[in-house]
């Protein structure tokens, strides 16, 4: 039986053995799979660990406290920006990432004011407007954005003599990791259980104690700060960035990733993260006709599973709980 | 040495001495040789993805002449959406296993791939975005890159000369796309008035941007500068768009586009009678579809691809550096690797392209900007989609 008897063991991050054996697994599989995998493939898992940052930031808005936003392109904007001024100015890759994920999460405080006032469309439209803004500002202000040439980022230095590729992968495995643990931490704890409450009636949870004001803001500025991470981590694999890659298909792709990998869910993050990379990746032949075949697995994910990727997790989980009964 | 032990050492000298492991290159076997295209076939650029299909239609046409040396052509192409982290995780994916690239698109995807391909060595023909990309580029990273793409400054300040010299200009003002191609142009168009010294001046510069569809005030705008000619520097779309608006406001400036414009029969298709009397550029300067040249090219490639129609000159500017590829094949002879092709293509002196590129494509070991040049047309009438040369075709010096 799944009795949870104390506060501890809530908080716990795998609380079950089998929970732990699989996470070992998964981690042993992250470790070896630059020793066993082409390049390429070793470049989308570094990819799909910067968009799983991102994606979970938005699911700590979006799905967790069920603010709308399509203001990403921005937020990427930015903490792709201030990290290559950073790492141009010779600060260090993670002080830099801290100023990235910083500065992202100020300006999402800022947007997050309107979140107090609007809801539902009303708010959509308005942290859309402020990705378009953003967008407006870098391309017109060059000292931002480094004029027509763009912004080189200096390369990452290899650790412990490895290949850069994989080096770079381990890094952003690694760093991963961290926000998972922190996200799972942040979602276990009260300010998880207030921004649900949020998300599920605000004026129930005001009603409860529920500072909407200060959980409203703090929700922006989290996941402000994940998203300006990920534009950071994502301007370093490039090497180069210039404002037209932040553009509003990048807001429409995380948002994408949240729903079809699971509202309200890290280990759905994950999967959104690496469905968004993987379909157009994996159906790159189909030339053309690779929208087309992205929009239909689009379509019959969300028919066959509303819950999103997480929800077939769920479902094969509880089947295994019951087998052979069921 | 015990018997088993000296087979097992004279088995593996013989297996590493062999050719077959000795001399493996990437995307060449005995029989192929393996083209990797990454290529917007979808996302906002997706026309420019036809330059892509014409060159598959191309090798397919060399395939049924009896291919290079003994080996046909196998082209491998996929679809990046114009998204540089595709593009890249593309050319990862098929670096060991094709032999070379044509035609990489964009200039946000050169710059992330830029250093990747210096690294994989891998031969990378005539990218389509600004050569200044490359020209910044230490020499030694330079080496698998061959270009014959215009420089955007170098266009720009040819065509304000040309409005002024050809079309009188006084007061000139720019539309212009608000990024690196775009303002490279303003850009130029700024360093000829500098250079014109007071002769012309630059009256306004308006922008926009790839996801604005009304112009009715950038079109105002124009209009309120006074500018007796207008330099263009937009997609086909919103070149369309703001030369109807212009229009609908009274306002019929002389008209000189950049390339994206010199599509004229699709030009003339969106703007009849209002393209009329427009001085355009083509890409590269290369033929377009009713020389003599572009007709002989195109009625092969349609052929074998006939959904290229209606995109004629779009195919045109994909098979003319599929030409030179193929040419560095040739030369570089059966015994290919990718030294022996580089050095083959560093051979190419005055290379046309069977007539498609307006003048000779000159590569060597320390260049490798191998043409620099305009061509500019004048939209005659739009009734019989007519067009005339006004200036033979202008080549700048190269810049790497």
């Amino acid at each position: 039986m799944d009795l949870v008897e104390s506060y501890a063991e809530d908080l716990s991050f795998a609380r079950k053995r089998v929970t732990r054996v699989l996470l070992g697994l998964v981690g042993a599989a992250c470790v070896v799979l630059p020793w066993i995998a082409a390049e390429y493939v070793v470049f989308i898992a570094t990819l799909i660990a910067l968009y799983s940052i991102g994606v979970m930031g938005q699911n700590i808005l979006i799905g967790y406290t069920g603010q709308i936003s399509f203001g990403q392109a921005g937020f990427l904007a930015i903490g792709a920006f201030a990290f290559g001024h950073a790492r141009g100015w010779g600060a260090p890759f993670l002080l830099a990432l801290a100023a990235a994920g910083v500065a992202a999460a100020l300006a999402g405080v800022v947007v997050g004011f309107p979140s107090l006032r609007l809801k539902g469309p009303y708010l959509a439209i308005a942290t859309l407007g402020f990705g378009v803004a953003v967008y407006q500002i870098f391309v017109n202000w060059e000292t931002l954005s480094g004029g027509r040439a763009g912004l080189a980022i200096p390369k990452l230095q290899s650790i412990l003599g490895l290949p850069a590729a994989t080096s770079t992968y381990y890094v952003y495995v690694l760093l991963l990791a961290a926000f998972t643990l922190a996200t799972s931490n942040l979602v276990s704890s009260y300010v998880g259980r207030a921004l649900i409450a949020i998300r599920d009636s605000d004026i129930a949870a005001e009603v409860n104690g529920v500072n909407l004001t200060r959980y409203k803001l703090l929700a922006f500025g989290v996941s402000s700060f994940y998203t300006g991470v990920h534009g950071a981590l994502y301007a370093q694999v490039l090497g180069h960035i210039e404002p037209q890659i932040f553009n509003i298909l990048e807001s429409i792709t995380l948002f994408v990733a949240v729903i079809i990998g699971g509202i309200a869910s890290i280990e759905g993050s994950i999967l959104g993260a690496a469905f968004v990379l993987l379909v157009p990746k994996v159906f790159a032949d189909f030339r053309e006709m690779v929208p087309v075949v992205y929009g239909v697995v689009i379509l019959i994910v969300l028919i066959f599973e509303p819950l999103g990727l997480y929800g077939r997790w769920l479902k094969t989980r509880l089947y295994f709980q019951l087998w052979p009964f069921r | 040495m015990k018997l088993p032990s000296l087979l097992l050492t004279v088995i593996t000298m013989l297996v590493l001495a062999s050719p077959a492991v000795a001399q493996k290159v990437p995307g060449v076997t005995d029989t192929e040789i393996v083209v990797g295209l990454t290529t917007p076939l979808s996302g906002p650029a997706a026309a420019w993805g036809n330059t892509a299909v014409a060159m598959e239609a191309w090798a397919r046409h060399v395939n049924d002449q009896g291919g290079i040396n003994g080996r046909k052509l196998k082209v491998v192409m996929k679809d990046d959406g114009y998204n540089p982290g595709r593009a890249v995780a593309n050319l990862k994916e098929m670096k060991d296993s094709i032999f070379m690239n044509v035609g990489l698109l964009g200039s946000a995807i050169l710059q992330a791939a830029k250093d990747d391909i210096a690294e994989y060595k891998l031969p990378v023909i005539n990218p389509y975005g600004n050569p200044a990309i490359w020209a910044r580029q230490p020499r030694e990273k330079l080496r698998y890159v061959f270009v014959a793409y215009t420089d955007y400054l170098d266009e720009g300040e040819y065509l304000l000369r040309h409005a002024v010299e050809k079309l009188g200009a006084k007061k000139v003002a720019v539309f212009h796309q608000n990024d690196e191609y775009g303002k490279g142009g303003l850009e130029g168009v700024n360093r000829g008035v500098k250079a014109l010294g007071g002769k012309v001046t630059l009256a306004g510069a308006v922008s926009y941007e790839l996801s604005d569809r009304e112009l009715g005030t950038h079109a105002l705008k124009l209009k309120d500068s006074g500018a007796d000619v207008v330099i263009l520097y937009p997609t086909i779309t919103h070149g369309a768009n703001v030369i109807k608006e212009m229009a609908k406001a009274g306002y019929r400036p002389k008209l000189v586009a950049s390339f994206p414009l010199g599509d004229y029969l699709i030009m003339y298709r969106l703007l009849g009678e209002l393209w009329e009397g427009a001085h355009f550029n083509i890409l590269s300067g290369g033929a377009i579809a009713n020389d003599p040249a572009g007709k002989a090219a195109l009625d092969i490639v349609l052929k074998y691809e006939p959904k290229l129609k209606g995109k004629e000159n779009t195919a045109l500017a994909g098979v003319a550096p599929m030409i030179l590829a193929v040419e560095g094949l040739k030369k570089a002879g059966r015994n290919l690797t990718r030294e022996s092709y580089v050095e083959a293509m560093e051979s190419i002196k005055n290379f046309t392209a069977m007539g498609l590129s307006p003048a000779g494509i000159t590569f060597g070991p320390n260049r490798r900007h191998g043409l620099n040049a305009v061509r500019t047309l004048r939209a005659v009438k739009a009734a019989d989609n007519s067009y005339a040369e006004v200036a033979p075709a202008q080549v700048f010096p190269p810049h790497f």
